[in-house]
């Protein structure tokens, strides 16, 4: 379980509060859609989820560890994965195999598990056998399933993906949420910043967000039944441009 | 993009491909060594050598000759030098001009471009025949004794390893914003050289920009994958067999025989 408690961040003194008062928790096993309009506070949100970023107050738990402890840090970075937008800017290694094993690597496990963990992950999104690709080689939904790959060898409970299908072909988005509702089934809590309404539809639970604050809070259908709230704040219900 | 052809990885199963690099990174070490110590005896015995060890890489040398032009300007600069400004018997005298062409500034020219050659050729085979990721784990590995006087070896590696990581990417970036430019209206190719200058600096100012921007983010996105000073591992393990031993060996009796051939003559 992370528990978000009062949570409120500001970049530093002088600057503007970009969460206010937040509190809410993601259950483990919890498929969890974040949404809100841009500049929101989503990626921020996520970004205390696992430390990288600390709250200016209130706190954030995971798994009963605070994440200011900074004893706990590489124990609640293993725990919770972190997807982010850009797939270019997340990949470290030369080669497929060694960007997937830099998380393992990190946690200082032995070479044979490292190598079994890298097939695993890179099976798991359906990337077997481009081992030894060059990052640069590989297309946009390739990098971002290589950046999935990555995050799963750590063996994470909780990952945070932030906007996943963003600049995806409909092809890549489909097999990006494809894999998501694969790791949910799997039992991973996945904590999902959408921007695009149809990508939620496989979420348990919604969350919207506006102005650093939760708007709403609850399953998909009861979030979509505020229809004039989503709306104010310049968000579109999924089919209401049919009807 | 302009593709960085010096040197490239030429993936292959050759007894070279297949050595520790650790062997072939130390091997690199010696030879220049004994590159710049050699008279003119051993140039051809290391000539011979080195021609062993690139036809055991199955290198052809159309793709040696890649990795030497790019200093092809320089060598043929130093050997000019050499010729025309040595002190000796005068072959060719261009009295009005103060040059002298003479044969000790012909075989001294000479000499030092092979030296400069010898020692882009064998780099360019450990760097053919090396894939970037075993070079980088060598590197790491030969330097970790030097982690116990406060040399951080692994970043040293993980540092070689992200430039590695970064220049192909800077060449897409660097594609990406001068095609904006251009549809724009920007114009790379005509003008004169003020005008030439100010196009490169809007182009590069960008280009740095984004790439402060990217090592922000991917410094965010390092740390949230757990990296942190201390003890790391790595999915590679070197291990040295009897390949690699034999190859130190006679890379030990290279080395002397060199150094034997000096004190002979």
């Amino acid at each position: 379980m992370i528990l978000v408690e009062n949570l409120t961040y500001r970049y530093d003194r002088e600057a503007p509060i970009v969460l206010n008062d937040i509190t809410l928790s993601f259950a483990e096993g919890a498929h969890t859609a974040l949404i809100g309009p841009n500049g929101c506070g989503k990626t921020t949100l996520i970004k205390h989820l696992n430390a990288l970023l600390v709250p200016s107050a209130g706190k954030v738990c995971v798994d009963a560890m605070a994440t200011t402890d900074t004893a706990c840090l590489r124990e609640i970075r293993r725990r919770v994965g972190m997807v982010f937008q850009n797939p270019d800017s997340q990949i470290v290694g030369m080669t497929v195999e060694e960007d997937v094993a830099f998380g393992p690597g990190n946690l200082a496990l032995p070479p044979a598990e490292i190598r079994r963990r890298v097939a695993e992950s890179l099976a798991m999104v359906g990337m077997e056998g481009q081992n030894q690709r060059a990052p640069h080689t590989l297309s946009g939904g390739e990098k971002r399933l290589l950046a999935i790959a990555g995050v799963l060898a750590m063996k994470p409970r909780y990952i945070a993906f932030d906007e996943p299908t963003a600049y995806l072909a409909p092809a890549g988005r489909q097999r990006v949420l494809e894999i998501i509702r694969k790791l949910h089934a799997e039992g991973l809590a996945i904590i999902h910043i959408a921007h695009d309404m149809r990508d939620i539809a496989g979420a348990d639970r919604a969350v919207v967000m506006d102005g650093g604050r939760i708007l709403l809070d609850g399953t998909p259908p009861e979030v979509f039944a505020h229809a004039d709230a989503l709306r104010a704040v310049g968000l579109d219900i999924p089919g209401a441009e049919c009807r | 993009m302009p593709v960085i052809n010096l040197g490239q990885y030429q993936p292959g199963e050759t007894l070279l491909h297949r050595l520790d690099p650790r062997v072939k990174i130390i091997a690199i070490v010696s030879l220049s060594v004994v590159i710049f110590a050699a008279g003119p005896a051993q140039v051809t015995l290391i000539s011979i050598a080195l021609a062993a060890v690139i036809g055991a890489a199955r290198l052809t040398p159309a793709r040696l000759a890649e990795a030497l032009r790019p200093i092809a300007f320089f060598m043929a600069l130093i050997f000019l030098v050499h010729l025309f400004w040595t002190d000796g018997r005068p072959l060719l005298d261009l009295t009005p001009l103060p040059l002298r062409v003479t044969a000790e500034g012909f075989f001294q020219g000479a000499h030092v471009t092979w030296q400069f050659a010898a020692l882009v050729i064998a780099a360019a085979v450990l760097t053919m025949t090396t894939n970037p990721s075993d070079l980088v784990a060598g590197i790491e590995r030969l330097l970790s004794p030097l982690t116990r006087v406060g040399l951080p070896s692994q970043d040293i590696a993980m540092m070689i390893a992200m430039a590695l990581r970064f220049v192909p990417m800077l060449g897409e970036e660097y594609d990406r914003i001068r095609m904006a430019q251009m549809a724009r209206g920007a114009d790379f190719a005509t003008g004169g050289l003020s005008l030439r200058i100010r196009a490169a600096t809007a182009l590069a100012i960008p280009l740095l920009l984004s790439a402060f921007r990217r090592a922000d983010e991917l410094a965010l996105a390092m740390e949230a994958r757990g990296y942190h000073r201390g003890p790391r591992t790595s999915l590679r393990e070197l291990k040295l067999i009897k390949t690699d031993f034999a190859a130190l060996a006679v890379l030990a009796v290279f080395t002397l025989m060199n150094f034997g051939l000096e004190m002979l003559l």
